[in-house]
């Protein structure tokens, strides 16, 4: 077991990635001749300047340091329970209130609002992991918290909205009838995620006070997310071990981001090699395997940018799984350009696989992951026991993103052997991708090669 | 003797050359700045400023301007003609010095 010390200041790999990112292009519905601004200036500096370093705030620092350092240890239990060739390392960002890693921006993006003037944060959460990342923010800040949860979600995961409530968060479950966008929507398109962002995107709109807070997905978020790859580093080295590979699973990017980007940054630096930096993504929204690379909306009401994302298409229906948090259709718009320009590698696995994963993790390591992070085990484990020509040939990192405790559910089904996987046909996605634009591949490859 | 313009005027003046150059630059014309009227709508015929090109745009006026455009001036605010830009950022290079 490593602890090393929480990191003072975020890491971007902005600087270091050779290209510029596509920009957004604007809205299926643009927002009229006023120009408005919602974002603090702090949080649009930090995802378009190419700045490396930025000194995280003393007010979330000090909220960090309840929780943070977050433990790294070598998964000799693990490695034994899935015939590892290499060594496995664990890092785990469960051991928080919220139960996973999104506490990290949630906490930087409430300090930003708050210090904004704003008074009230409106999100959509899928698993609800978000959403309670948020609403420990907001109390910690001051700020009052409303989410719009996947309504599917809330059901099976009732416990989730029940600490969002202790937190202090108003909670509805999505789609509410409170909003338009839900009200127009028949279900037969699109997913229950953007939904839900799309619900609160309508009513922050509509509260004096109030904004709207994305998530996770955001390059500002992924810079937040880079002190568990920097205490990993950190962590790493003082073990005297190099990662091979790091493994982080993908919803829209953020954990995977946060785990892998600063490896990038600081080999990129150091002027050597970077590992292999791989993402672990759900089968059944296999943005990064099977997508195409185009503008995409976010959210469901199409008031915010298109996007230059992986994505299996906004309109595709996304079945329901127990790996919520994985059930977004595109990519950040940062994995999906490094993705583009093979920076990044990306492997899908189904749910079966992922909780198998996750209950191999717990028998060995007395570590009850969520369903999210055993994608991003049963990955690591593929690459550990695989040849050694696509498998691991040294040590890997893997970030194990959250706690499973309120995802039992899911893992009472897996041992009924009642779990299933559930992939889109290539006739299904090639019909939600049909109308997308696809984003020009000459910028990025040709700023590589210069 | 003439006039002479006082401080704030000689400043809203360059804030003003500076917020129409990258308003004319986020628009994608050949325009100059003298040519672009203080009550012209950021988006509107002439100038096409979206919310999307307006945070960009922020953080070259912080560059040109050497300045910190501060949070609470921004979020949740509406702006409809150039002016308003101009008078937020007169505004924030008055709190900045």
């Amino acid at each position: 077991m490593s602890a090393g010390a929480t990191p003072t200041r975020w890491r971007s790999v902005l600087p270091h990635l050779g290209y510029q990112l596509p920009p957004d292009r604007s809205p299926v519905r643009p927002d009229g001749t006023q120009v408005t601004v919602n974002l603090p200036m702090e949080l649009v500096r930090q995802s378009i300047r190419q700045r490396e370093h930025w000194p995280i705030p003393d007010e979330v620092l000090d909220a960090y340091r309840r929780f943070r350092p977050t433990p790294l240890w070598r998964a000799t239990g693990f490695e034994r329970a899935v015939g590892a060739r290499v060594p496995i390392y664990l890092k785990y960002e469960g051991g928080n209130i919220s139960g996973s890693h999104k506490l990290n921006t949630a906490l930087a993006q409430a300090y930003y609002y708050q210090q904004a003037g704003v008074e009230e944060l409106v999100t959509g959460t899928g698993a609800g992991q978000w959403g309670t990342a948020l609403a420990a923010a907001c109390a910690w800040f001051g700020l009052r918290c409303t989410v719009f949860m996947v309504g599917s979600s809330l059901e099976r995961k009732p416990y989730r909205g029940v600490l969002m409530r202790m937190l202090g968060a108003e909670l509805h479950a999505s789609p509410s009838g409170l909003t338009e966008v839900a009200r127009a929507a028949d279900g037969s398109t699109g997913n229950s995620l953007s939904l839900a962002i799309g619900e609160a995107v309508e009513y922050a709109a509509g509260r004096d006070g109030a904004a709207f807070c994305i998530g996770s997905g955001e390059t500002y978020s992924i810079l937040h997310q880079s002190v568990i790859g920097l205490e990993a580093l950190d962590q790493l080295a003082a073990l005297g071990v190099e990662a091979d590979t790091v493994v982080g699973a993908v919803g829209a990017g953020s954990n995977f981001g946060g785990v892998a980007l600063p490896f990038f940054a600081d080999a990129a630096a150091r002027g050597v090699p970077a590992p292999r930096l791989v993402a672990a993504e759900s089968a059944a929204t296999p943005k990064l395997t099977r997508g195409v690379y185009a503008y995409d909306r976010t959210d469901e009401t199409g008031t915010g940018p298109l996007e230059a994302m992986y994505t299996i298409g906004s309109d595709y229906r996304i079945p329901d799984s127990h790996s919520a948090g994985l059930r977004f259709h595109g990519a950040a718009k940062l994995v999906s350009a490094m993705r583009h320009a093979g920076q990044v590698e990306a492997v899908a696995v189904g749910q079966v696989a992922a909780l198998d994963a996750g209950r191999h993790l717990t028998r060995s390591e007395m570590v009850l992951p969520a369903p999210e992070s055993g994608h991003a085990l049963a990955v690591a484990a593929q690459l550990a026991g695989g040849d050694t020509e696509r498998g691991a040939r040294g040590p890997i990192l893997v970030c194990v993103s959250g706690s499973g405790y309120l995802d039992l559910a899911a893992y009472q089904q897996l041992l009924a052997g009642e779990l299933t996987d559930e992939e889109p046909a290539a006739a299904v996605l090639r019909a939600a991708q049909a109308g997308l634009e696809p984003v020009p591949a000459a910028p990025i490859l040709a700023q590589v090669r210069r | 003797m003439p006039d002479q313009p006082s401080t704030t005027d000689v400043d809203r003046a360059a804030v003003a050359t500076a917020v129409k150059r990258v308003v004319i630059a986020e628009s994608r014309l050949a325009y100059r700045p003298e040519d672009i009227a203080d009550d012209e709508p950021l988006n509107g015929k002439l100038l096409r400023v979206n919310s999307l090109g307006f945070l960009g745009m922020l953080v070259r006026l912080e560059d040109d301007l050497d300045l910190v455009l501060p949070d609470d001036i921004f979020v949740g605010r509406s702006f409809t003609l150039v002016s308003d830009l101009i008078d937020v950022v007169v505004e924030a290079a008055g709190a900045d010095r």
